[in-house]
């Protein structure tokens, strides 16, 4: 598994008043902290409070890309500011996120195939987010169809069960593992799967514990990526410990080390 | 693996009729794949849909078997692209060239001594590859029955003259030798043929593309006991067909190439093929038709095929017989360890660096190391005692002192007992035996 790191995001106040003023200093800082932490992609959201969405994304995705060639996850519901990034991103992105609904997912699966990024689906449609494992599935199966239809590869197709805080809503734990599990045979080479993981321990105390604890339950289900904390070496290191346990990487006795090292 | 979603629903019409129980063919897709229903509830799928589910149902590689009897080969069902996934279950079958020009009798006799008996193992050529050089069907005939005669084991003919083939392979078609080859211009009488005597087909293309066009045409005439054979003869080309041809039928699960494929030696220098045969071997031919035919040109071979075949999973074991390693005396030392084919040669090896000569006694621990057969109960007093005896030592050396491995110094009391033999303990990394043998056997 792999960390998208969740620092560039306009609902920080750093980032936010950085937008505002339209100083650079916190972006980068997150940028580079986040690549030495061990994230794999950067998520780029430019929170609720920009106004013209699509200039604020153009303006991140440049400041972002000055400071790491990390490559970036566009996280938006507003798709102009979406298909605006990806027009500027130097390496192939992802798109984070859309939903199983039309003719939200003819959009977004087109730009994809156009720019060639991955894209992140979320196991949920107009009715909100399923109870049960077999909805989230089925939705699952909606989004692994139409992306296969716009011929995106299934590597490129990252399903989000949706994590829900385990505060209020715990029973969908089993269901989200559950879900993780039959992703992984709608297709083969099947979809990769990903988590907002910080989602899970949201309004929860020590946050941290249950957001790795949740990674490594995640990961001995099937789960290759996750929208999170990169600065956590907490976190970092759960993950590649369950990764080497999962036999996903050779054993050595700096295995954190290098886990951290080949996410460049 | 079973189906996905995907690979179901595509195959549906997609009409979303509601026919079959099920809100939409996605839903009834998902279904299916999850065991939940069955493929007849849907009223309008097609035959070829039908037919190409039940076919990915099936293993990638087909099983294709040449020859009756005990000395029949098997080759294909194959499921994985490295060794180290899981295993290769049926060896490379290694043909021997044999022309029908030559005297085949004499050819055949030499070939079936092609048998070597190494560190234990027992290791032999599978098949006799006849090819009509002379272009005369009845003098291919003599040829194949004398093949027949000499030799229990299964055989190939190579012959693109249907008419040649079809004498000789009527002759002899109740050994059910592999016809060679199916091509573009010979395919329908061909496979007739194949269908008729009931033996398998090889199918011979021109590179990749046209060899799957082959075997389609040739699986629509309803034959399906084929072996696959791309039709190039560069070394770099073939290993680049072979592991294309691999990786279709397992991870596509592409049908055209869900056969056994087999390879050609093109080199005229004997090192040079058998490094050739060697590349083929390593990278997934079921079957090789080799111009070498010497012992020294085989065994490399059949070698490195039984190293390239054993199961991963499972330890490999050396006999647990006692070894002299140099010019042993009745005064040698007796050095014990297990069968466990890593720790039994790094001992060796150590021994015989030692320069002094001395016996090596594998106790049979079922091939697992020192230490994990320590802790397993299978390398005690009891078990030491038993490889002593068995392999009668007492008459061997005239002291009864053994040296037992360091990392189970904890044994020597026990194995006293059982033994009666006198134990020193010896360095606990096999890499201390050279100082070892210096300090307590040197002169």
């Amino acid at each position: 598994m792999f960390i998208i790191g969740e620092r560039i995001n306009g609902m920080f106040k750093d980032i936010a008043q950085g937008i505002r003023e339209e100083d650079p200093t916190a972006i980068h800082y997150w940028a580079k902290k986040q690549e030495e932490g061990g994230a794999r992609y950067l998520d780029i959201n430019t929170g609720p409070a920009a106004k013209d969405q699509v200039k604020v994304m153009q303006w991140l995705v440049e400041k972002t890309q000055e400071a790491s060639d990390l490559p970036l996850a566009l996280d938006s519901t507003n798709y102009d500011a979406i298909e605006a990034g990806l027009e500027l991103c130097k390496r192939p992105a992802m798109i984070n996120s859309v939903p199983a609904e039309w003719p939200k997912m003819e959009r977004v699966f087109t730009m994809a195939a156009k720019h060639n990024s991955a894209v992140i689906g979320l196991a949920m449609n107009e009715q909100g987010i399923p109870k049960d494992a077999d909805t989230r599935v089925a939705l699952a199966m909606e989004l692994v169809a139409a992306a296969d239809s716009y011929g995106i590869p299934m590597e490129d197709l990252y399903i989000d069960p949706l994590v829900l805080p385990c505060n209020v809503g715990q029973d969908h734990g089993p269901e989200v593992m559950n879900t993780l599990r039959q992703v992984k045979m709608l297709a083969d080479p099947s979809p990769r799967t990903v988590v907002g993981l910080s989602n899970i321990s949201q309004g929860t105390k020590s946050r941290e514990l249950i957001n790795r604890t949740f990674a490594t339950m995640g990961i001995a289900n099937g789960l290759d990526a996750a929208v999170a904390d990169a600065c956590d070496r907490e976190l970092i290191e759960a993950i590649a410990t369950a990764r080497v346990i999962m036999n996903l990487d050779i054993y050595c006795d700096s295995y954190v080390d290098v886990y951290i090292k080949q996410q460049k | 693996m079973g189906l996905t979603g995907l690979e179901i629903f595509k195959q549906l019409p997609k009409t979303n009729t509601g026919d079959c129980g099920f809100p939409t063919c996605l839903a009834f897709a998902m279904a299916l794949a999850a065991g939940k229903t069955s493929l007849d509830k849907c009223p309008h799928v097609s035959e070829e849909a039908k037919e190409a589910l039940g076919a990915a149902a099936a293993p990638p590689i087909k099983l294709v078997k040449v020859g009756t009897g005990d000395h029949a080969v098997e080759m294909g069902d194959e499921t994985e692209l490295f060794r180290h996934d899981k295993r290769f279950y049926h060896p490379t079958a290694l043909a021997v060239l044999i022309e029908d020009t030559e005297d085949v009798a004499a050819r055949v006799a030499a070939f079936d001594e092609l048998e070597f008996d190494r560190v234990g193992l027992h290791f032999v050529t599978d098949m006799v590859a006849l090819q009509c050089t002379s272009g005369d069907g009845a003098k291919f005939k003599a040829a194949a029955e004398a093949v027949a005669a000499g030799t229990q084991k299964p055989f190939v003919l190579i012959c693109e003259d249907v008419a040649a083939m079809e004498t000789a392979a009527t002759a002899v078609a109740d050994k059910k030798p592999l016809l060679y080859a199916a091509t573009n211009d010979n395919y329908e009488a061909m496979t007739e043929l194949a269908k008729k005597l009931e033996c398998p087909l090889a199918v011979k293309g021109n590179g990749l593309a046209d060899l799957a066009d082959l075997v389609e045409k040739i699986t629509k005439l309803g034959y399906k006991e084929l072996v696959l054979d791309s039709g190039n003869r560069e070394t770099s080309q073939v290993l680049a067909d072979l592991t294309q041809i691999r990786r279709s039928a397992v991870r596509k699960r592409f049908r055209p190439f869900g056969y056994p494929a087999m390879a050609f030696t093109t080199k005229d220098d004997p090192m040079e093929e058998v490094v050739q045969a060697g590349v083929y071997l390593s990278k997934y031919a079921g079957m090789i038709v080799l111009k070498a035919s010497k012992k020294e040109e085989i065994l490399p071979l059949v070698s490195w095929r039984q190293n390239l075949f054993t199961d991963p999973q499972k330890p490999i074991q050396v006999e647990a017989k006692a070894v002299a390693v140099g010019d042993v005396t009745p005064d040698s030392p007796v050095y014990i360890t297990t069968n466990f084919s890593l720790t039994y040669y790094i001992v060796e090896g150590e021994v015989e660096g030692s320069k002094v000569p001395a016996w090596i006694v594998p106790v049979n621990t079922d091939g697992i190391s020192v230490l994990t057969a320590w802790a397993a109960g299978k390398l005690t007093g009891d078990s030491i005692n038993k490889a002593l005896k068995e392999n009668d030592m007492e008459s061997k050396v005239n002291h009864k002192t053994l040296v037992l491995p360091g990392y189970v110094a904890v044994l020597s009391g026990s194995t006293e007992e059982e033994t009666g033999w006198k134990v020193i303990v010896g360095p606990r990394e096999a890499a201390g035996i050279g100082k070892f043998a210096k300090d307590n056997f040197g002169k």
